[in-house]
């Protein structure tokens, strides 16, 4: 079966009167069914032009991208996406309910559906109290997260955020995460962008790491996690009433130290590995050139 | 489609526009005091008076909304959460521009009930020359909607085209006035008088005249004001002529929207 | 706060001060620069868009306006002169922008054919104007009556009252064709024509200025029938209106709306030192009162 969603050769130039921007140059993924995709970059590395290009919001110079194997620039594709544009603008003269009605009609939801699911996602985020109130006297977190709901209330096997958790109160953070790991467990693939570090190490599979449009790397996250332990913090007593002692050990002596301590009668009270992070690792790949 | 043009008529009158309509709509409380200075056509000139304030309101409408609808959508990026939705390029468009003539129309209705009752009222104390020909006073109003509906397909192609509302704005407005003298224009070149004139002026208006929008045929208000029968072929014609321009216009728009990059 | 409310009250006080001169110099504006110039109907038309109708009746309301407050001027006021070839013009321009505005016609029919005496501008518009307004039989009678009693082409004045009677019905218009085309029947002609005018019109100023009219003519008729009596019975012109009082062919001598002096020329046409219009009688009169 084709992917949920592939990217071939993609390249996006910003022409303007004086200067030539080469947003996106040659950027190839593809993004398996039930997989955490991350797109992690710094600011202006062409993030959002890349998800504007899946959403045929601006046409690519070259190359093309696919939803289930579909060309995105047909309409129907979208069909199977939610989509959650980066600082998300929605018509200010609706309520929020309104607005999740409205959405809801256009991807042909049935009434009654449209209504559980709306009051369903008002409620998980936090949205109820201002759901009748005019968009216009949201604020900026409010806003991204009926965004999300907007983008999710057809409950698609694929969703596409720009920045989700950009602007949201720390409380609102995890309420996000949760959400997108919960889409996860339902089957669902995620697509998001961020230039947070932290948001690809807790709940992605695989990160994209895009630079000046330039698609990096593209590696899983887990392994990722696991080849950067870099020593074992061993916390030991020699004997029962001994002090604690705290050594170093190199993940190649582990083995052989651990046996050395248990063998001359020490317990071990601890044992940590120490990694060199995701942030040092995408550090290093930015730093590359 | 449908859902566009609703939440684009949901949007004009949550904007208040329609206050604004009833507002200025309080003008036509005068048309029977002004009437009443005329010597000879009393009726005649509360006709006059309810037509062409319903116009002029119209054309207001039509310039400000259709000037402003898509480039606003755009400018805010509404159209990105919008155009993220599955809905094609073309149908949103349509719906944002049926939303707006559906407004016209409903507007249109209002004001020359509005109109009517007022003029009528003169009527019982002057009576006309000839009796008024209600039917033609429809006629002249239903076309008048037509005409704005060609205006605001102009404003969108303009919008479809730049970033700016000034153009889409100003350029209705000058495609208006253009469009509303060409046939006295076109006149003018085919008469005696203009035989002075340089046969490459000639030329180049008589192509202007094909070519723009002959805004001056949707104009049946005289046979209202002073109930001259209706050319029923006249008006199948110009009716006929207002469905292929406006195709054609928003079938351009449509084309250019679907290239513009947001 | 304080600065802001005392900002306003200066502004307020200044505006105050303002206002009586403003107000003045916009009183004494001249007709002219209160209507502003009215560019040519022919011009107007390519600017007009959909308003023509309306443009049209805007000017003819301003003109109204105006010619009411010029000749509702109480007693005790100024009587201030009326720009009749401004009125003229802008009439003008009304007629091209909506050739069936009949207040323009009328207006100019009723006002301007007298006071200003343009009988053939006034008559190109109107026959302008009966292009579109085939229906209305005031515009072959108005085109009539001008020719019958102003150029006295006979002829013309039967065919245009022909066509008022055929487009009417109205057996007075037949009347007018055969009856009054002829040197002696002018004042009944005008009367018969001013009688059916003045009934016509709802504006009080212009029914003011048609019955002042009205009542001059029918002063000058009962003068010519007088005189005519006069030589019938005597077999020669009287040489004065006194003579006519003298011999009883009249009561008095008849009082000239216009504030004239009625008078017998050589050859034995009335006249008036009014010239049956207002404001001759102020300047030096070059007429010789017998
Ligand atoms: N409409 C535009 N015109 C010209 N340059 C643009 C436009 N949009 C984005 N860019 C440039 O393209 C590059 C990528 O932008 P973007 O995709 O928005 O980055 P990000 O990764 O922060 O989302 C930036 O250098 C930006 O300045
Ligand atoms: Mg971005």
């Amino acid at each position: 079966m084709s992917h949920p969603l592939e990217l071939s050769s993609v390249s996006k130039q910003y022409v303007s009167r004086k200067h030539r921007v080469d947003a996106v140059r040659e950027v190839s993924f593809a993004v398996a069914a039930g997989e955490i995709f991350g797109f992690l970059g710094p600011n202006g590395a062409g993030k959002s032009t890349t998800i504007k290009i899946i959403m045929n919001l601006i046409r690519a110079d070259r190359g093309t991208a696919t939803i289930f194997g579909t060309p995105s620039t047909k309409a129907e594709t979208r069909r199977h996406v939610g989509f959650l544009p980066e600082n998300p603008a929605l018509y200010d003269y609706m309520t929020g309910a309104e607005y999740l009605r409205f959405v809801g009609n256009v991807h042909g939801m049935p009434k009654q559906r449209i209504r559980q699911r709306s009051d369903e996602l008002l409620m998980l985020l936090d949205l109820l109290p201002a759901a009748k109130r005019a968009i216009r006297s949201y604020s900026k977190g409010m806003l991204q997260k009926l965004g999300l709901a907007q983008a999710i209330i057809h409950d698609p096997p694929v969703l596409i955020l720009d920045e989700p958790m950009s602007g949201l109160d720390p409380l609102s953070r995890v309420l996000v995460k949760e959400l997108i790991v919960n889409e996860k467990k339902n089957g669902k693939t995620v697509f998001f962008s961020t230039h947070i570090i932290s948001d690809v190490e807790r709940v992605c599979d695989r990160v994209g790491i895009i630079r000046n449009g330039i698609l990096k790397a593209v590696k899983e996250v887990a392994p990722l996690l696991r080849e950067g332990i870099e020593a074992y913090r061993v916390r030991f007593a020699e004997h029962e009433s001994s002090a604690e002692q705290e050594i170093m050990v190199s993940p190649d002596d582990l083995t052989t130290q651990m046996v050395a301590i248990t063998s001359t009668g020490g317990t071990i009270r601890l044992l940590e590995p120490v990694r060199k992070n995701l942030e040092d690792f995408f550090l290093h790949i930015i730093r590359e050139d | 489609m449908k859902n566009i043009l609703r939440i684009t008529i949901l949007g004009i009158m949550r904007d208040r526009v329609f206050h604004g309509i009833t507002v200025a709509a309080l003008v036509f409380g005068l048309v029977p005091v002004i009437s009443q200075l005329s010597m000879r056509q009393v009726t005649e000139l509360a006709l006059t008076l309810s037509l062409s304030l319903t116009s002029f309101l119209l054309l207001l409408l039509s310039v400000f909304l259709g000037g402003v609808s898509l480039w606003k959508d755009i400018d805010r990026r509404y159209a990105y959460s919008i155009l993220g939705l599955p809905l094609r390029r073309s149908d949103y468009v349509l719906g944002k521009y049926l939303g707006i003539v559906s407004f016209i129309l409903l507007t249109a209705t209002v004001l020359g009930i509005v109109g009517a009752l007022f003029s009528y009222s003169a009527i019982g104390v002057y009576p006309p020359n000839r009796p008024v020909l209600w039917e033609n006073y429809v006629y002249a109003i239903f076309f008048d909607v037509l005409k704005y509906a060609l205006l605001v397909s102009f404003a969108f192609l303009f919008s479809t085209i730049s970033t700016s509302f000034f153009l889409p704005m100003f350029g209705a407005v000058c495609i208006f006035f253009v469009g509303s003298s060409s046939q006295e224009a076109y006149n003018y070149v085919n008469s005696p008088e203009a035989a002075a004139l340089h046969p490459a002026a000639k030329s180049a208006i008589t192509a202007l005249y094909y070519v723009l929008p002959n805004f001056g045929a949707f104009d049946f208000k005289t046979n209202a004001i002073y109930s001259i029968p209706m050319d029923y072929q006249g008006l199948m014609l110009t009716f006929v002529y207002f469905c292929c321009y406006v195709s054609i216009v928003l079938g351009l728009a449509v084309i250019l929207f679907n290239r513009r990059q947001l | 706060m304080k600065k802001m409310l005392l900002y306003l009250l200066a502004c307020t006080i200044l505006l105050a001060a303002v206002i009586p001169p403003f107000v003045g110099y916009q009183k004494q504006k001249s007709f002219a620069e209160q209507l502003g110039v009215v560019p040519r109907g022919e011009v107007l038309r390519y600017v007009a868009a959909d308003q023509k109708e309306f443009l049209a009746a805007s000017v003819v309301l301003k003109v109204l306006i105006y010619f009411g407050g010029r000749s509702q001027a109480l007693p005790n006021q100024v009587q201030l002169p009326v720009d009749y070839p401004g009125i003229s013009r802008i009439l003008h321009s009304a007629v091209k922008l909506d050739p069936r505005n009949m207040d323009a016609h009328y207006f100019a029919q009723a006002i301007l054919v007298w006071d200003v005496k343009q009988i053939d501008v006034a008559n190109g518009l109107l026959e302008y104007g009966m292009r579109y307004r085939d229906w209305d039989f005031y515009l072959p009678f108005f085109v009539g009556f001008n020719s019958g009693y102003f150029l006295k082409d006979y002829e013309k004045a039967a065919r245009m009252y022909r066509r008022a009677a055929e487009l009417s019905g109205n057996p007075l218009f037949i009347q007018l064709a055969g009856r009054y085309l002829y040197e002696a029947g002018r004042t009944e002609h005008a009367i018969v024509y001013l009688t059916a005018m003045e009934k016509s019109t709802r504006n009080e100023s212009v029914k003011k200025n048609l019955r002042t009219r009205l009542e001059a003519l029918v002063a000058v008729r009962a003068i010519e029938n007088a005189r005519d009596l006069f030589a019938s019975r005597f077999g020669r012109q009287p040489h004065s209106i006194g003579e006519l009082v003298q011999r009883g062919m009249l009561s008095s001598i008849p009082h000239d709306p216009y504030g004239g002096t009625f008078y017998l020329d050589e050859d034995g046409s009335v006249r008036s030192t009014s010239k049956l219009a207002f404001g001759h009688l102020n300047q030096p009169s070059t007429e010789v009162t017998q």
